[in-house]
């Protein structure tokens, strides 16, 4: 018999699970170590600055610099630095941000929450309304309707973020009139500057919201709906959903289990990867546009600031959560497939 | 064009009384973008109580999509039902509503199809999908639904059956995998079993035992089978009847012993020429005609050796009655007017040289 002893199951689970975290635990050193040699690479905006005064006023630029070096810590072996970058990394000390002038982590910390309050619902709806229309097309395929998604999918993927968001923003801020132009971030913030719930759920702050979800979603809702109808098309057409027709399972029920169920694993795996990295990249041109300062405005400054630290700051979070993200993919895999979760029973 | 081709009327109406399933003229079309695929072109038979039918004939010819219109299996659109009948029991099923169908889907009309790989569903335990379909055809409840989903994976030969109940389709091989479709397929105690090449996907081994499982379980459900192959080999195994079809028509039909004893249609002849080891049909040179634009006169014309200017007219030639009342020829040649004795090479020794 082909049945698997239960402790044979339990290993093969947790030994995927335990893999996959280290998976992610590399990853994320891979990463580190590469921002690292980077960093290395990288002429530090600050440094050319004092070795350029150094000179202008008649100092020598070698001395000054080994001076600030040994001011900010950054002398000793190569293996030295390198460890202290990890280690300051792990406990969360990101470094200086001189463009904003308070730590990295800090500058994160007020952007984040900018970045989310219209990545959340953007998501949200995308993921809905993607999978909802796109499992709608591939069940009535070459229907009037899934021709009509089609359409807009195609537009929704062809049409830039950044012509789309100035296209709304002149059309209905400037010509109706009914949204802000200028975001303004006093509407969601108390006297003192902090977020308040209150704030983020006011009515003026809502509305300066809509138009980036809206280009955000149509951005990222379209290769939804298409991967979704692909996805759901391909069991559509399988034989095991002819297998189930023929048995005399009923309509409904072959698109909820035989269909919905088994397209649900690789829906999984879109979802939580790729999509955030829809959202991330489409945000920078977004938060650019309509001048909202999340997490894509701030690493746009500090790239043009040249502030180092920050960029890579802005750039650890999105990756961050992308390796998380993949975790979660491969665990929700474990969990929904079979053919790689052993030991459930009937 | 084949009204006057059916087999004798008379005839027809003294077996009347054991006809099970009845297919007149049915056409099946399939929309697509490059245009409409006549899959099936006014094909008729009949499957009797108790008897296997084997339809016979290359892919493309239209065999598959015969037998899954009698319970409207294919999707649709693209596909639709164009024209003909499917008389089941009394009923034409070709007028019923979807939700009637599923009345004899799985119930009275069961399939099993060719590949059993992809057969099951891949996140659901055969115990569970087998249990579907008890739920779906019997009122057991409880534990008796159980019982009878072991009784039925015992049935059809799966060893200890109650510890495979939790198995996935992918720990099973493609033998057990296309047994458990067996099983399913008779939840609903069907009277009507339609094996679309069921052992075509599997090894040579198998294969014997899934025919002979499929044999066994006709006689001990007093079931009538259609079964769908390319494979004369198998056909000579299991047929009562034969229809050879091509390029979606009937080229010819018979006794399966007459039929390999003296096969009127070179197409039947190109095909038996063709069976010893020789790997099917590659051996007849030539393709199928376009299935979008069928053309004028008999299908099997660009590749036949008897071919005359007679063939390529009109329609497909009709279904001409031959010897015995269940022999009929689709071929000019064996028109009232027309000379069998034109065949004789053909009908011997085509293909002898590329076999
Ligand atoms: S009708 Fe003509 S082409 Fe067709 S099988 Fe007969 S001889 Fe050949």
């Amino acid at each position: 018999m082909q049945q698997p002893q239960w402790w044979w199951c339990a290993v093969k689970k947790w030994g995927y699970l335990v893999s996959r975290l280290l998976w992610a635990g590399v990853a994320t050193w891979v990463i580190l170590t590469i921002t690292f040699v980077l960093m290395e690479f990288t002429p530090n905006a600050q440094y050319a600055q004092l070795q350029f005064s150094a000179a202008q006023s008649g100092g020598d630029p070698e001395q000054a610099l080994e001076t600030a070096k040994r001011l900010r810590g950054d002398t000793g072996t190569l293996w030295a630095q390198y460890t202290e970058f990890l280690s300051n990394i792990v406990s969360g000390n990101w470094g200086w941000s001189t463009y904003r002038s308070q730590p990295v982590t800090e500058a994160l910390a007020t952007a984040i929450p900018w970045s989310m309050m219209y990545g959340v619902p953007s998501l949200i709806i995308s993921t809905v309304l993607g999978m909802t229309i796109g499992l709608y097309s591939a069940l009535n395929q070459y229907s009037r309707e899934d021709y009509a998604a089609t359409l807009f999918a195609f537009m929704g993927i062809s049409i830039p973020n950044f012509w789309f968001a100035i296209i709304l923003l002149v059309f209905f801020g400037t010509v109706l009139n009914w949204v802000p132009i200028l975001f303004d971030t006093g509407v969601a913030q108390n006297a003192a500057g902090n977020l308040t719930l209150g704030g983020v759920f006011s009515l003026a702050n809502l509305r300066q919201l809509i138009l980036p979800v809206v280009v955000l979603t149509t951005g990222s809702i379209a290769s939804l709906m298409r991967y979704s109808r692909a996805e759901a098309l391909e069991y559509v057409e399988a034989d095991f959903v002819k297998t189930a027709r023929a048995k005399g399972v009923s309509d409904r029920m072959i698109v909820l289990k035989h269909i919905l169920r088994p397209a649900s694993i690789p829906l999984a795996t879109l979802l939580v990867g790729d999509l955030l990295g829809i959202i991330f990249v489409g945000s920078y041109l977004v938060e650019v546009v309509f001048g909202i300062p999340g997490l894509g405005t701030l690493s746009y400054n500090a790239i043009i600031n040249q502030d180092t630290a920050l960029v890579f700051g802005t750039i650890f979070v999105p990756t961050f959560i992308a390796i998380v993200g993949n975790l979660a993919q491969d665990l929700s895999y474990a969990y929904l497939d079979p053919r790689i979760s052993f030991g459930d029973d009937e | 064009m084949s009204t006057q081709t059916t087999p004798d009327a008379t005839d027809a109406a003294s077996r009347n009384d054991d006809v099970l399933l009845s297919v007149e003229d049915l056409v099946v079309q399939f929309d697509t973008d490059g245009g409409t695929v006549h899959a099936v072109d006014g094909v008729s038979f009949d499957v009797r109580e108790g008897e296997t039918l084997c339809i016979v004939g290359e892919s493309g010819s239209g065999k598959t999509i015969s037998c899954e219109a009698i319970t409207r299996l294919f999707r649709s659109p693209p596909g639709f039902i164009r024209g003909g009948s499917v008389e089941f029991d009394g009923t034409d099923l070709t007028s019923c509503s979807d939700d009637r169908l599923k009345e004899y889907r799985g119930n009275r009309i069961a399939h099993v199809f060719q590949n059993p790989q992809g057969a099951l569903n891949p996140v659901y335990t055969i115990g569970n999908q087998v249990r579907e379909a008890v739920e779906l055809h019997t009122d057991l409840e409880g534990s008796a639904i159980r019982d009878r989903v072991v009784d039925l994976l015992g049935e059809v030969g799966i060893p200890e059956p109650v510890t495979h109940l939790g198995d996935y389709p992918h720990e099973l091989s493609g033998g057990m995998k296309q047994r458990v479709v067996i099983a399913m397929a008779l939840a609903g105690e069907p009277d009507l079993l339609i094996a679309d090449e069921p052992t075509t996907a599997l090894d040579v081994t198998i294969q014997k035992q899934i025919l002979d499982l499929l044999n066994d379980v006709q006689e001990r459900h007093d079931m009538s089978v259609i079964f769908v192959t390319h494979d004369l080999g198998v056909v000579a195994q299991i047929a009562d009847r034969v229809l050879v079809m091509y390029a979606g028509k009937v080229m010819e039909r018979d006794d399966v012993f007459d039929l390999f004893e003296s096969p009127e249609h070179p197409y039947t002849a190109a095909l038996l020429d063709c069976l010893p080891g020789s790997g099917g049909l590659e051996g007849i040179p030539g393709d199928l005609p376009d299935p979008f634009n069928p053309p004028a006169g008999c299908r099997f014309a660009e590749r036949c050796p008897a071919v005359t200017e007679e063939c390529i007219e009109g329609d497909q030639p009709p279904e001409y009655p031959v010897g015995s009342d269940d022999h009929t020829v689709s071929c000019v040649h064996h028109a009232p007017d027309g000379d069998p004795g034109e065949l004789d090479g053909v009908t011997g020794a085509i293909g002898g040289d590329e076999s």
